[in-house]
């Protein structure tokens, strides 16, 4: 799953014949003073301008003016680029054409087991929250198409009538186009509204879900996927997306403020219920992390050195499951690297270290963890014979 | 009994070097339970027409490769199942050829990073048909005691500790390849172990459910229970507990659902499976899948750590009621040869090494020359004319020895183009030679007419001064024994037109105050020798020589300085014909005495 932000996510439905309103997307207010210059539309119509980051509750933030004029637009892209919120700093705005509408509707395409799902409702913007019950589907099977039939009745159905049901109709198709075409796994428009001027139906917000695993099949993904919990990736984080880009099996890392209990688990199975032991012992977890799939050891190295560098830890959970194939003494190999690294930093003081592990060489492996002990690291090693999470246990009994 | 794998599975195998390796795997585990290889061919068109070489036991199977599926069922018709690990940008092709060739019922594929869309389709496409499509991200399936697919089980120790090598009573479904091992381990030691474990993969939309298998297992009498191994995202829990619900089983099902820790981070975040996201509106959130289970009657611990005892209740119970017996575990099984290299570890066998050498070793982190790790030889300033003294003398050399060899590498470099050697290597570039096979060629040239007078040079040298000769006993046995002195005589320089190489090496070894009584001894000959005609002088291949002596490399290394160093010239002059993408070489007629018959009539064939 991969978040598109809303310029890219227009771009792809405007490619699929989806009216949208005219924008652009800028880095600094003189960009915007530039296109201003060369594009009658900022001078003949309101704007709106709104911060171009994986932000939720822009509105709130400020991040969102509407009805401006250019100069008012370039003010705003002013006063927001270089705006600091959490970890993210505003660093692009998009400014879009304001379309005057009264009526408000919702479209969305989603993806299912089966296929895919086509909703309209005949109401949008917050109302559609509130308004459930009145969100229609139609539902299709994976490779297939929907008739003109079924989505002028899917649209009869959401309650529009006459020119508008099929001009509906003919947005849902599109949507869906533009959903199955580009390997969309949601695409939601709300609200979609009517163009007074030409009686158009225009999308005049986007969300846009993608599918990252189909990147190969569309050279033209050349926008940046966007983090999907409503800040952007940190540094360490981008840092480790990089090395997972670059090897056979993979590293992951998610960094969780606050917390004092650091992931270093491999599998993607198992991080998870080591992440609930966490949780259910009542400890703070300080990151998500996962290795698997018998990554090279340089890459465990990295993802160690971010783990260890998170602030405030007392434990490290070094889990594991029995592994397969991931060779348990090359990966640990990685894992003490970065720990001494760390340790040479002076970052490791009164952090406890806790390990559990099976798998191919996982005697070597273990018996390679246990000798850090004598390199004065505060370290606890189990093997097969300890159940999975009860290493959290031993961590966080107080 | 067990479901999807058994002792009639047939494989073929799709894809290349990982696909090798799970047939490693699999035929590691035919040989643990004594059976043949259930691995018959390979589809993976790069190596059409070869066959891969897979362990099997302490012999070799050789397994053929075709380029197609319809190959390998024509060939091999008992083939009933395709295992995929083609790369996720053609995987969908391959297992699509799979499912439409009427001998494959099931398709499993191992490949990760699959597009949603096309699982998608496979799955229905599978079901269309009647058959299994088993994955994305499958990390196999495994029946205990029958027949393994792929490389769930793990390596051979753990097959035996988790008793793989016999059928137990329990069913396993999980979306993890790590947890499949750990699970199949608890059954193994919480209870009798397991019928089959199946890896469907921790894709959003598999191409098979948890339902599917629950239908097979309860219809496989062996199979007294199910554990399922689930995590948030998707509705796959919760439909495995419409079906438990949904009327009275034979099988008792336990199931762990992960995700619990959603509910304190932060929204949207990413876990480590593709399918573990966060469901719309809190459907396929991990409580709302443990409660669904409950509620369907099924068996679910708190936590992870529980499963065990819960799968231990669940057996203690089975044989109480007598639906199961205790089982008695065979005296012996099957070793796994061990290679040679575990078996010297283990000092178990000795062997006779092939080769000996004694200058150098790369079997550690890097490699040392005659002991010294290169890497603390580079940052404690040695340089390179230290890694030939170490490498054809065993011996750490002087800086100042260090300082000639540099000069006399640089020295004889190159010559230009019209030498012997540098001529060969740009007419073999000019003839689009590659320029390891051009540089040879150049090599080649090297010779005692050319550039290789240097040993020769240094051993009748050292034999004079060693055997203290004065110039003219050396010259009249020279004369006698060997002919014309090595290292004495240039085509082109004379003593009017001197060579500057041999001046400045001469004037620079000189210059440090050492003991040099090959070079002294060798310019004594040269002093009667140019005396007699001017171009009989101490050459470059003479000076290197002595010099080389008198530094105590062996007077079988010699030639290497000259071979050494020319290297550097010989990759130049081929990096200078491609560069100018040189046309192939001719000679000219006038270049060319034909001295060959007039031409004349054939006579007719007797």
């Amino acid at each position: 799953m991969a978040k598109v932000l809303e310029g890219p996510g227009m771009g792809l439905m405007k490619k699929w014949g989806i009216h949208v309103p005219n924008y652009v997307v800028v880095t600094s207010a003189d960009e915007l003073a530039k296109l201003g210059q060369a594009n009658d539309w900022m001078k003949n119509s309101k704007l709106v301008a709104k911060a171009h980051e994986a932000l939720g509750s822009r509105f709130k933030l400020g991040l969102v003016k509407v009805g401006l004029d250019l100069a008012g637009a370039v003010a705003a892209t002013k006063e927001m680029i270089g705006r600091q919120v959490g970890s993210i700093t505003v660093s692009q705005v998009i400014v879009s054409e304001m379309i005057p509408h009264k009526e408000e509707y919702y479209c969305a395409v989603k993806s299912t087991r089966e296929g895919s799902e086509i909703l309209v409702a005949n109401c949008g913007g917050i109302e559609v929250e509130s308004n459930w019950d009145r969100v229609k589907r139609l539902c299709l099977e994976v490779g297939q198409a929907p008739t003109h039939e079924a989505l002028e009745k899917l649209s009869k159905d959401a309650g529009f009538t006459g020119a508008l049901s099929k001009k509906m109709a003919d947005f849902a198709g599109k949507m869906f186009t533009c959903f199955d075409t580009e390997d969309a796994q949601y695409l939601e428009v709300n609200p979609v509204v009517i163009r007074e001027h030409d009686g158009e139906l225009v999308a005049l917000d986007a969300v846009t879900l993608l599918d990252g695993d189909a990147k190969f099949r569309h050279p033209d993904w050349n926008f940046q996927f966007a983090a999907e919990f409503g800040r952007a990736y940190s540094k360490d984080e981008m840092e480790v997306m990089a090395v997972d880009s670059k090897i056979k099996g993979s590293v992951k890392f998610i960094e969780i403020p606050g917390g004092d209990t650091a992931m270093l688990p491999a599998g993607g199975g198992a991080s998870v219920y080591y992440s609930d032991a966490v949780v259910a012992r009542g400890g703070k977890l300080a990151n998500y992390a996962e290795y698997s799939g018998d990554p090279p050891d340089w890459a465990v190295e990295v993802l160690t050195e971010k783990v260890c560098s998170l602030p405030g830890i007392k434990n490290i959970i070094v889990g594991g499951a029995i592994a397969n194939f991931t060779d348990v003494k090359k990966t640990f190999g990685g894992i003490i690297n970065g720990f001494r690294k760390a340790k040479g930093d002076g970052k490791m003081k009164n952090v406890k270290i806790w390990v559990r592990r099976g798998g191919p060489r996982e005697k070597e492996g273990l018996d390679a963890m246990r000798a850090l002990k004598d390199e004065g690291f505060d370290i606890h090693v189990f093997d097969r014979n300890t159940p999975l999470t009860d290493i959290v246990d031993k961590a966080l009994h107080k | 009994m067990s479901i999807l794998a058994n002792k009639d599975t047939r494989v073929v195998i799709q894809g290349g070097a990982a696909g090798v390796n799970a047939a490693r795997r699999m035929a590691e585990f035919c040989y643990l339970i004594k059976r043949p290889l259930n691995v018959e061919a390979f589809v993976y068109p790069p190596d059409a027409g070869k066959t891969n070489e897979i362990p099997y036991g302490s012999g070799l199977m050789a397994i053929p490769i075709y380029k197609t599926i319809a190959e390998a069922t024509k060939n091999h018709s008992t083939i009933n199942t395709s295992l995929v690990y083609i790369g996720a940008d053609r995987a969908m092709k391959g297992a699509m050829e799979a499912l439409d060739d009427s001998h494959i019922k099931v398709v499993s594929m191992i490949t990760e990073g699959v597009p949603e869309k096309d699982a998608k389709l496979l799955g229905a496409h599978a079901r269309k048909l009647g058959k299994v499509f088993n994955g994305p991200s499958s990390i196999g399936i495994i029946s205990a005691g029958a027949c393994r697919l792929g490389v769930i089980g793990g390596a051979f120790d753990n097959l035996v500790l988790s008793k793989l090598y016999r059928e137990g009573s329990f069913g396993v479904i999980t979306k993890s390849g790590g947890l499949s091992n750990e699970i199949i381990w608890i059954c193994s030691q919480f209870a009798d172990g397991i019928t089959t474990a199946i890896g469907i993969g921790g894709d959003a939309y598999p191409g098979t459910d948890y339902v599917s298998y629950l239908e097979m297992f309860e219809n496989d009498p062996q199979t007294k229970a199910v554990v399922i191994v689930g995590e948030m995202g998707g509705d796959l829990e919760e439909r495995a507990a419409e079906w438990y619900g949904a009327k009275k089983r034979r099988v008792k099902l336990i199931g762990v659902v992960s995700g619990f820790c959603q509910e304190s981070l932060p929204k949207g975040m990413k876990f480590g499976h593709a399918g573990a996201k966060e469901g719309m509106k809190g459907e396929g959130s991990a409580r709302s899948k443990s409660d669904a289970l409950k509620k369907a009657g099924a068996i679910v611990p708190p936590t992870f750590g529980a499963l065990g005892p819960a799968i231990k209740d669940a057996y203690q119970e089975l044989l109480k009621s007598g639906q199961i017996k205790e089982i008695i575990e065979p005296v012996s099984l099957p070793k796994l040869p061990k290679t040679v290299e575990e078996a010297i570890k283990a000092d178990e066998v000795m062997v006779a090494p092939l080769i000996r050498t004694t200058i150098s070793d790369d079997r550690g982190d890097e490699p040392c020359y005659d002991g010294y790790p290169a890497s603390e030889l580079i940052n404690k300033g040695y340089e390179i004319p230290h890694v030939i003294g170490l490498l054809w003398d065993k011996r750490l050399i002087s800086k100042q020895e260090a300082e000639i060899i540099k000069r006399i590498m640089m020295l004889s470099a190159d010559h230009g183009p019209c030498v012997s050697g540098a001529y060969a290597t740009i007419l073999a570039a000019c003839a689009g030679i590659g320029l390891s096979q051009a540089v040879a060629a150049g090599l080649i040239m090297i010779g005692p007419r050319f550039g290789g007078a240097v040993t020769d040079a240094g051993r009748w040298f050292k034999y004079a001064v060693d055997n203290k000769m004065n110039v003219d006993e050396f010259l009249a046995y020279m004369k006698k024994n060997v002919g014309p002195v090595p290292g004495i005589g240039h085509r082109v320089k004379s003593l009017r037109n001197p060579d500057k190489r041999v001046k400045e090496l001469v004037g620079y070894v000189k210059s440090l105050h050492i003991k040099t009584p090959c070079l002294d001894f060798a310019l004594q000959v040269e002093q009667v020798t140019a005396a007699k005609k001017d171009n009989l002088i101490l050459n470059v291949d003479g000076t290197m020589a002595a010099v080389l002596v008198d530094l105590g490399f062996p007077v079988d290394s010699l030639n290497g300085f000259f071979i050494l160093s020319r290297t550097i010239g010989l990759i130049g002059h081929w990096v200078d014909q491609k560069r100018q993408d040189s046309r192939l070489i001719r000679l000219f007629d006038y270049l060319v005495n034909y001295a060959a018959p007039k031409r004349r009539e054939v006579p007719p064939l007797k």
